[in-house]
């Protein structure tokens, strides 16, 4: 009976606590509402394609082209608004489109022809690459006409104004404590063990205090960027999917037993297709976000982010075999992943070492996720 | 006489648990000694002590062999003492040839290369000896697991094993095979070779023994000799308590009046099925009519490969190309059979490989229960976690689930207990129809009673149940009509009165024919 928090789920919380008590000591401004901001929008999009990659590795597979997806889906908005003078949304839908097609092809191949998704998502890497520097001619095109704003540019230059971040985060804080103090009784009302109240009560307090902390940062530079709303909004769809939905117990159950899904009446085929089809869900947000980021579509978009995005699920307790993970945990993961590479950038860490450190981080994650399988076993 | 092997005051600590309480066990040169119990009683944590898994100075009590006390550090020391331990997961390497599994680690050499000639000679020469007609080149998976196991007791006599520990040898054998093994068993016994034998089937230890152990909750209850041993006295001591009728099969009103009502309409009816592995390929399942009427069980007999589960799990949906026949489910045509389409009709399966077809290991007992019916606690698109909950527990219940609650995780169950896990899932579908594959296999008496008596209430419920079991006595025992399979056909078809071993088993093996002439 757990009535206190073991070691093991204090682990994220402390290695994030780590990394940023590392950097703010080194440089005093990793803690200044300007790199703060940055590092949330970083963290926006790192998160965002995490969210998408933790419903594939739930189901046991795995996605490697969604880092050339990122470029690609920003890559054809920027130019349908640049080159072609479509408005903003109807470019953003019409890559968005794209993406659904793309992610629902891939799944398709994988499931229906049986190849192994680790090969199809190699190709996809290869071949959106090319489709994506075919797309942009090599070339940097910007995301938006002149100085003008459009939806397309405001999407990480857009921040909610200080009184409304407030009140959102209230918002959230008020729900959090409800849906938690909800599901105790319940508990208790079925005769099931729920930890200490102190303990529940502290960790409570703890996160709000966390929330409120970071939107007072926030406020002081410009507000809560709205790219937090959309990981916001992404994380609260993935957290009921996956928690609160049949299709989400099938993840689980593909990633745990695929042939025992099978034979539980479970419609797999489908279910993986859905697991890809909402990945590139992810993908297009994150590239729009992404490349709105950097102002331009440029051949480097998305480079490597497909492995951040699998270090951030690994490290959040996301197992690679399947079955395991939660929401929370792939967004404190992202939190550490972006934190890192953000401090690495504000020290100007040689883009030598930095490679280095995130392959460093990965290699460690993924250790321990397998020793961790091994103990459980 | 020193005995060969001698196990004093044995005591095995776990965190939280006491896997064995000061057991005793004594092993003579050429002695079957049969270990008997309940799962979890302390036989795979003895035979572990035994073969140096459990390392010298893991436990309490003294190991002894030929009178000296033994300190096993590993499996090697066990080895080196002569103890080969075979257990039901086999060590063999299927890539390999027999030759080379019987010498695997340790070919015959000539210089520095391995020798061929002399390898294949003295593989076909230990084959022979043990009356295996088996090519020693023929890739060790191309053989079934009966020979596999045999294969595993030529290399482990061949190592000079004074002591060979089968556990649990006869869970995946035929009758037939089953058979086999025995004559070899008594032939090593006679030539002084001690053996000690793990089976859930007591009348095979009957068969075989000298002597029954029987453990309890880790202790050594008693043990007998076969002369004064009978099997109720047995289980009596395996459960701690008196067990009934083993097989309690009952017709009652309720389920003799449901069978009589759909007497026209049968819940599943079979037509002259054909089905082949996939399109294009020979038929495996040929002829195959009959059909199941509420309130009935239908029993499906025979040897191994005859094809009982490719059966069960063709009416399913999970396997094979229909190439003819009809299959009525409830009065409809079913044309096309998938698992989804299956249960949400009315009809279930729960498999024989619980752990690889069965069970998502890593998640809890409610987690499991509901998974193949979630649909029905959904609202508004969202699982109502609360009516999960409550429908669950019933299943718990009512199943006598043993765990602290249902988050518990399935892997940590015992077989018995996981099998019940196995059997709510498909209950919790509310299936009209339930195809039940080797439902007690691998669980303890005391589960196996209670399989039973929930396969007694699911006919008074008015539901139909086949049965597949490669034990004749259990089919017999719980079956009201039973259907002998022999290599894809009906071997025979037998109502109650009709029960008969020998008949049977001629039916299962293509003699139908004559036993009846």
């Amino acid at each position: 009976m757990i009535t206190r928090p073991s070691l093991q789920k204090l682990a994220l919380p402390l290695a994030l606590l780590a990394v940023g008590g590392f950097f703010a000591w080194q440089e005093p401004a990793y803690f200044g509402s300007r790199n703060l901001t940055q590092l949330i929008v970083e963290f926006s999009m790192t998160g965002t394609l995490a969210l998408g990659m933790f419903m594939i590795l739930l189901t046991g597979q795995i996605d490697l082209s969604v880092g050339s997806g990122v470029g690609l889906i920003g890559g054809v908005a920027a130019v349908l608004v640049f080159q072609h003078d479509w408005p903003a949304p109807a470019a953003l839908l019409a890559a968005f489109a794209a993406a659904l097609v793309l992610w629902t092809a891939m799944g398709t191949l994988i499931v229906r022809q049986r190849i192994p998704s680790f090969i199809i998502t190699l190709g996809g890497l290869l071949i959106f690459k090319g489709l994506f520097w075919l797309v942009i001619q090599n070339s940097t095109i910007p995301v938006a006409r002149g100085d003008r704003d459009n939806l397309y540019s405001l999407l990480t230059t857009y921040y909610v104004p200080p009184a409304v971040g407030l009140a959102l985060g209230a918002v959230l804080i008020a729900g959090l404590g409800l849906m938690l103090g909800r599901a105790r009784s319940h508990r208790r009302a079925h005769g099931l063990p729920v930890s200490k109240s102190v303990w529940a009560a502290g960790r409570f307090v703890l996160v709000a205090g966390v929330v409120l902390f970071a939107i007072v940062r926030l406020n002081a530079f410009r507000g809560v960027p709205l790219s937090l709303l959309i990981l916001g909004g992404t994380a609260a769809v993935v957290y009921f999917l996956t928690q609160h939905t049949p299709f989400g117990r099938y993840l689980y159950a593909i990633g745990g037993n695929e042939e025992a899904a099978a034979l539980s009446g479970i419609a797999v085929s489908r279910v993986l297709i859905g697991a890809y089809v909402l990945m590139g869900v992810a993908v297009a947000l994150t590239g729009f976000m992404t490349t709105a980021y950097s102002g331009a579509s440029t051949t480097t978009v998305g480079d490597l982010m497909e492995l951040d995005a699998i270090a951030a699920c690994v490290i959040g307790g996301t197992a690679l075999r399947g079955g395991r993970g939660s929401v929370g945990g792939v967004l404190l993961g992202a939190l550490i992943m972006t934190a890192l590479l953000n401090g690495m950038t504000l020290l100007a860490v040689s883009p030598e070492i930095k490679f280095i450190a995130r392959g460093v981080v990965l290699t460690l994650a993924v250790w321990m996720d397998v020793s961790f399988g091994r103990a459980r076993n | 006489m020193t005995p060969l092997l001698e196990a004093r005051q044995l005591t095995k600590r776990f965190p939280g648990v006491m896997a064995l309480r000061e057991v005793n066990f004594t092993l003579a040169a050429g002695e079957i000694h049969a270990l008997c119990g309940e799962n979890g009683a302390g036989k795979s944590t003895l035979i572990k002590l035994l073969s140096g898994i459990h390392p010298h100075g893991s436990y309490e009590g003294e190991l002894r062999v030929d009178g000296a006390v033994a300190e096993f550090h590993g499996i090697r020391d066990a080895g080196r003492a002569g103890i080969a331990v075979i257990t039901q997961e086999l060590a063999l390497v299927d890539e390999l040839s027999i030759a080379e599994n019987i010498f695997l680690g340790r070919p015959p050499r000539r210089g520095l290369r391995v020798d061929w000639l002399e390898m294949h000679r003295r593989a076909a020469e230990l084959l022979a000896d043990f009356g295996l007609n088996l090519p020693p080149e023929m890739p060790v998976g191309r053989l079934g697991i009966g020979h596999k196991q045999l294969i595993e007791i030529v290399r482990a006599l061949d190592k000079r094993s004074r002591v060979l520990v089968l556990d649990e040898p006869s869970a995946a054998l035929t009758e037939s095979e089953v058979a086999a093994l025995t004559g070899h068993l008594e032939r090593l016994r006679r030539q002084g070779t001690a053996i000690i034998y793990i089976s859930h089937r007591l009348d095979e230890v009957f068969a075989l023994a000298d002597r029954i152990t029987v453990l309890r909750d880790g202790a050594s209850i008693v043990t007998l000799k076969r002369e004064e041993a009978t099997i109720p006295l047995v289980i009596r001591h395996m459960v701690g308590r008196e067990l009934g009728d083993l097989f309690p099969r009952r017709r009652t009103e309720a389920s003799a009046a449901a069978a009589l009502e759909s007497a026209p309409a049968p819940l599943l009816a079979v037509r002259d099925l054909a089905v082949a592995a996939s399109a294009g390929e020979a038929p495996r399942l040929r002829g195959i009519s009959f059909e199941v009427r509420a309130g009935e069980v239908l029993g499906f007999g025979g040897l191994m490969g005859a094809g009982r589960t490719e059966l069960l799990m063709h009416l399913f949906g999970a396997w094979g190309h229909r190439a003819s026949g009809e299959v009525e489910l409830r009065g409809q045509p079913y044309p096309r059979p998938n698992p989804g389409e299956s249960i949400r009709r009315g009809l279930v399966l729960a498999s024989e490989d619980r752990r690889r077809f069965g069970l998502i290991l890593d998640q809890s007992i409610g987690f499991n229960l509901s998974l193949s019916s979630l649909g029905r606690f959904v609202r508004h698109g969202r699982i109502d976690q609360a009516a999960e909950f409550v429908g669950n527990r019933a299943l718990f219940e009512s199943l006598r689930v043993k765990a602290s609650g249902q988050e518990v995780r399935v892997s940590g169950l015992s077989g018995g207990n996981q099998q019940k896990v196995v059997l709510g899932k498909a209950l919790q579908t509310a299936p009209a129809v339930v195809l039940l594959d080797e439902p007690t296999r691998g669980i303890d008496v005391g589960a196996k009673l209670e399989v039973y008596e929930l396969i007694n209430r699911l006919t008074e419920e008015g539901k139909a149940v086949i049965l597949v079991s490669s034990e004749l006595p259990e089919l017999m025992g719980v079956s009201d009509r039973i259907i002998m399979l022999c290599e894809g056909r009906i071997g025979g078809t037998f109502e109650r009165d009709e029960f008969n071993q020998e008949r049977l088993l001629a039916a299962a093996m293509g003699r139908a024919a004559v036993s009846a002439a």
